[in-house]
Parts: structure tokens; sequence; C-alpha cells
């Protein structure tokens, strides 16, 4: 008895994933036998074929644990989480909050925020291409207007907010040599590609509020709040001038028209 | 802080922002493309051609890990990260 | 019906190379005297950037073969419309002269599993992949080429040859084949065949493109050769004699050079290509010469 040519390939998958199946039945040699090796050549390219893209995709959190914590950690998020579609630039865009739960990581407490500015700068790179929206519109909108108004988050922008300097340490590891890391502290790292070059930024504690709320669609006048209530020092119209000027933003937002 | 308060906080501050010397010609691109690298601190970026993960038509011959059987041992270089007092370690993998 | 009238490209008959990121700005300040490039087409569906600005600049300067790795057409599943809607788009877009796919599947329930995996070749796989073929074509509005698989074993239900099982589809659907000579070497290495008898009963006048690449060795479980489709080196002797015989039979093919891991310096992989073009030149040549006599 033979199965469908539905049924086979599902036991084909599943032997293929979990290593502790027997070999799918059906499977044989110019010689007749069953061959584990040979079925093992599939196995292997399935996981060194992810375990390599995130590599790729994860440079320097890969360099920060080394290769083989690395492969280890890969294999094991590989096992639970295939690619959803043949996209695989797209592959691991969760391989940071996967690595926040992995006990053989717990301490590196700055590892997935490392990992997630990987995530941030690979999606910049492959985002839409937009125009980022030119400062002198901002500049010529009335200023009774500017707190209701809103901004359209650049297709390329991402926030990454860490309780630890993984903007410092991502890049000190951007040479052959890795850089010393001197002073420990939260830092804020804006990644957006107005045109064709990945821009990374420190941002200021009140400004890293305020874009974040921006980025989420809040009003200009929300973000301010936000952003005083976080750093009393915050300069609304520097902060704005900064990220616009940046290209975080490709547009604005009609007024909401709710407000006197 | 009330609505009209803001309304005004936030106008004089992005007008000042505008008028303020490193803005005077806000308005043509080339000065903006010059200005924005005060805004923030640059950082230094990723090669491109490591811009994520490719894929092919080709098979390996590397062996995969199998399963269980890894046992981690921390040599990234994590280990010489040790600043204030923030180890760098991992712990190793009890399987 | 002219032999060339079957055949579902308009790359030229030249030696052609895998266009990887390392070299695009050497390709674009040099510009090579290549044949064309192809890229896989995953690697550029994302929305923007780069890859897309460095495509455009090289299909503007050379003929370009998309190559897709992931549309599982031999799966027992449906075809993921999505993913021919993206298909659609990249070839809107950059209008190359080629496109192919593979004869294995790569999706199941499970996700993308990213390999090119092997099916049995029985009445009913045919049924299903003749389906999806037309079904690509259909939505593609072009014809396309299907690629020879290399596998590494084989099913006890399978009834049918895979050189007639390829010839069946093309002959039932329309489209083109892809005859990848170093594919055809791993597989017949280990199943135990002669390379040249498939080739010798290959339908090559279905033929759009050749591919060639180089194979790593290793050994299976009872100690015979197991070769694996690494496209990692320099194509092996043994690929370049068999790509010899192939242009023999055919004559002067669109010949791709795939080096996708430990990919070289540019130099270096024009090297292949350059060694290509020799083999090409001198089937032209022979077939002049018989042409002539």
């Amino acid at each position: 008895m033979t199965m469908g040519f539905n049924e086979s390939q599902s036991a084909f998958a599943a032997a293929l994933l979990d290593p502790g199946l027997p070999l799918p039945q059906g499977i044989t040699t110019a010689r007749g036998v069953t061959d584990p090796l040979r079925f093992a050549v599939y196995r292997n390219n399935v996981y060194v074929g992810l375990t390599t893209a995130l590599g790729q995709r994860f440079p320097v959190t890969k360099r920060l644990v080394g290769s083989e914590f690395f492969a280890g950690m890969a294999r094991t998020y590989a096992a639970d989480h295939k690619p959803a579609t043949p996209l695989i630039i797209h592959y691991g865009d969760d391989f940071p909050d996967f690595i926040a739960a992995f006990p053989p990581a717990a301490s590196l407490a700055y590892l997935p925020d490392v990992a997630r500015i990987e995530v941030a700068w690979t999606r910049a790179y492959h985002a839409a291409d937009r125009l980022p929206l030119d400062v002198a519109k901002i500049a010529a909108v009335p200023p009774e207007r500017i707190a209701e108004m809103s901004l359209v988050p650049h297709p390329s922008a991402g926030l990454v907010r860490s309780d630890f300097p993984a903007g410092t340490i991502w890049s000190a590891h951007q040479g052959e040599a890795v850089a010393p890391v001197t002073e420990w502290r939260a830092e804020a790292v804006l990644v957006v590609r107005p045109a064709m070059h990945v821009e990374i930024r420190f941002l200021p504690p009140g400004d890293a509020a305020f874009a974040a709320c921006l980025l989420e669609g809040t009003t200009l006048g929300t973000a301010a709040q936000k952003a005083f209530a976080a750093a009393p020092d915050f300069d609304f119209g520097s902060a704005l001038i900064g990220l616009v000027g940046l290209g975080a933003f490709s547009a604005f937002e009609a007024f909401e028209g709710k407000l006197p | 802080m009330n609505r009209s308060t803001l309304t005004l906080a936030l106008a004089g501050s992005l007008a000042s922002a505008i008028a303020s010397a490193s803005f005077a010609a806000p308005l043509a691109p080339e000065k903006m493309a010059g200005n924005e690298k005060c805004y923030g601190i640059a950082l230094k970026g990723q090669n491109d051609c490591a811009a994520g993960p490719g894929t092919t038509c080709a098979g390996t011959s590397t062996m995969d890990y199998q399963g269980n059987a890894w046992k981690a041992v921390p040599a990234g270089t994590c280990t010489s990260m040790n600043v204030d007092g923030h180890k760098g370690m991992l712990e190793p993998v009890k399987s | 019906m002219t032999v060339s009238a079957n055949r579902a490209t308009a790359l030229p008959q030249r030696a052609g190379l895998g266009l990887k990121p390392e070299h695009y700005e050497t390709i674009l300040v040099t510009r090579p005297d290549v044949g064309f490039f192809e890229v896989h087409a995953e690697n550029y569906m994302g929305a923007g950037g780069p890859p897309h600005r460095y495509l455009e600049a090289v299909a503007d300067l050379y003929p370009l073969s998309l190559h897709g790795v992931g549309l599982s057409i031999g799966a027992s599943r449906d075809l993921d419309k999505e993913h021919l809607k993206r298909l659609r788009v990249l070839i809107d877009r950059y209008r190359p002269q080629s496109f192919s796919e593979h004869l294995a599947w790569s999706t199941h329930d499970t996700g993308f599993l990213n390999d090119l995996l092997p099916l049995p070749y029985t009445a009913e796989t045919l049924a299903r992949v003749i389906d999806h073929v037309d079904e690509t074509q259909q939505w593609l509005g072009r014809q396309m080429l299907l690629e020879n698989p290399s596998t590494y074993l084989l099913f006890s239900e399978s009834t049918i040859d895979e050189v007639d099982f390829l010839a069946a589809i093309a002959n039932r659907t329309g489209c083109g084949l892809l005859l990848d000579v170093n594919n055809v070497m791993v597989s017949a290495v280990n199943h135990r065949l002669d390379p040249i008898a498939y080739i010798d009963r290959f339908p090559v006048e279905l033929v759009g493109e050749i591919h060639l690449a180089g194979y790593d060795e290793t050994v299976d479980y009872v100690g015979d050769r197991l070769l694996i489709d690494a496209h990692g080196s320099a194509v092996r002797t043994d690929v370049v004699e068999l790509y010899r015989h192939t242009l023999s039979r055919s004559g002067p093919l669109p010949t791709l050079i795939e080096w996708d891991n430990d990919v070289p310096d540019f130099a270096t992989l024009n090297a292949e290509a350059v060694r290509a073009d020799a083999v090409l030149t001198a089937a032209a040549v022979a077939r002049g010469a018989t042409r002539a006599a």
C-alpha cells in the first residue's frame, strides 16, 4: 500500500523536522536500502540554511555569543519558527523576543536589544523607498495647528529603546576589532533609511519618548507632553526639526479637526 | 499644561528652532542635509553586503547540530565585555 | 517547428553569472563582458532599498534571468497565490529574459522549509506538477523553464523515469526546461546511473538554459560516493566534460555559473564564465563545421 502524495509529503516533512521520528516510509537508494545519512542531508539543509540565514541577519549578536552558542540558539529557534513565507530576507523578525526568553542567554540582558537593532537595520534596508517629509512643510504649518498634527512614519523608520548601551555595543562591533564600551547606560537608537543608506542615531531621552509616540501615530501635542514628562529639558522645536531632517517621517496627516 | 499653553509653548519652540542660527536657512535642501548631522549622534553603519540573509538553491554538506546534543561554551566578544561590574558571561547550558 | 521556437528564453548563448551583493559595485564600475546575470527572485521581494536599486542598474546593462527558489511547484499542496503575485510584480518590473523554477517542493503545512526537497515520480505527482506549471504560466503570463533537481535519495513508489517525467511536463504545459548539468552529475552518481545516458535521453530541444556549479563529496551509510549540490566551489572537471558532451547534442545554450556559498571575488567567479564561454565557442564552431559538411 502506498500513501497518497499529500500524506507522504506530510510524513517526509515531519521526519525532516523531528530527528526523533523514524525515517519516512518509501525512501530508498539504488541499492534498495533505507539510508539515514542520505535523509540527514535534507535535514541538514533545512537547519543549516535557516541558521545561516539568521547568522547573516544578526552578525553582531553572533559575534557577541560566539559561533557555537549562536548556532545552538538559532537551531533551537528554527525548530519552532519556520519562515511563514519564502522570503528569507524577513526571517527572524521575532528572534530578539526569542532570545529574551531563552534561558541560556539570560545573563546577557542587553542581547535582545542588540538583536532588535539588527532587525530594525535590515527592515530599514529592505523597506519601501519614499521621499522623506520636507522640513519646509513643517515650517509652513500655522503655529496654532502644530499640536493637533500627526506625522506618517517613514516606511524604514524604527526605534529601539534599551535599558542597556545596546547602540554602543552594536556600533563597537562594526569593525574588525571590537571597540571598548566604557559607559553603562540606557540608550535609544533611531534607525531610518531616507535614501539608500541606513542611518543609525542615538536620541536623548526626551527625544526618544517623543519619537516613540510619533512613530505610533500620536499627535505632536501628545508626544510633546510625554517627552516633557520624560525629560523636563526637552526641546520640542529642535527634536521635531531634527527627526524630520533625519527622514523619520514621510508626510503629515490632515488635522484631526476635533480641537477648537 | 492645558491645551492652549501647550500650543503656545510648542509653536514658540518650533519657531525658535527654525529661526536659530543652525536653521537660519532651513528651507534649502542642501543645508538640511548638513544640518541633520547635528541631530542625534551617528553610529558607525553596517556594511551593505551583510544586509540580510540570502535565498539559495544550493545544498550543504555542513552537519547540523543534533538537537539536544548541543552544549553552549561562551566564546564570543561578550566574555570580554565588563563595564562598571556588568559582566558579559553566558551560563553554560545544561543538557 | 524550429528548435529555437520552443525555447522559453531570450538569453544570449553565452555564459552568465549569479548576481551577488558583494559584486554590485565591481560590476557597475568595471562593466565586465558577461553574457547575462541571474538572481534568485525571493532575494528581491523586499519592498525597496539598495537591492532593487542595484538590480535596476544591472538589468539596464545586461540581460536578466529570474530564478525562483520558493514557489514549491512539486508540493502536494496548492501553490501560494501570494507568492505568484510577488513573482508577477517582479517580472512586470524587471522584464527578465528568462524565468525558471525547480522540480522540487519547499513548503508544506509546516511553513517554508528553505530547501529543494524531492518528490516521487508517479502518475499522481505528474498530474499535480502539470497543474502547478500550468497555473504558474497563467499567473505570470509567460512561459517558464523547469529545472531538473539534484537528489540524495529515491522513492520506492516512483514509476516514471526523471527524464520522462520532465519531458511529459514540458509537452503537456508548453514550458521549457532548465538543464542543470551539475545536478545531473550529482543525481547520477548518487543513484549509480550513467550521467551521459541521462543527457543523451534528455530533450535538449526544450532546454532554454543550462546551470553549472561545483559539488561537494562525501559518502553515504554504506560507503558509496554521495555528491552534494553545494554551489561553493569552481565547477568540477567531470561536470565541465559532461557540459561539453551536452553542448555537442544541443548546440550552444545560455549557461549560468552558480556559486552561492563561500562566494569568491569577482575575478575568480568571472574566470568560471570565461571557461564556460570557451566551451560554448568550441561547440558553436563544431556545430558550424558539422552544418557546413
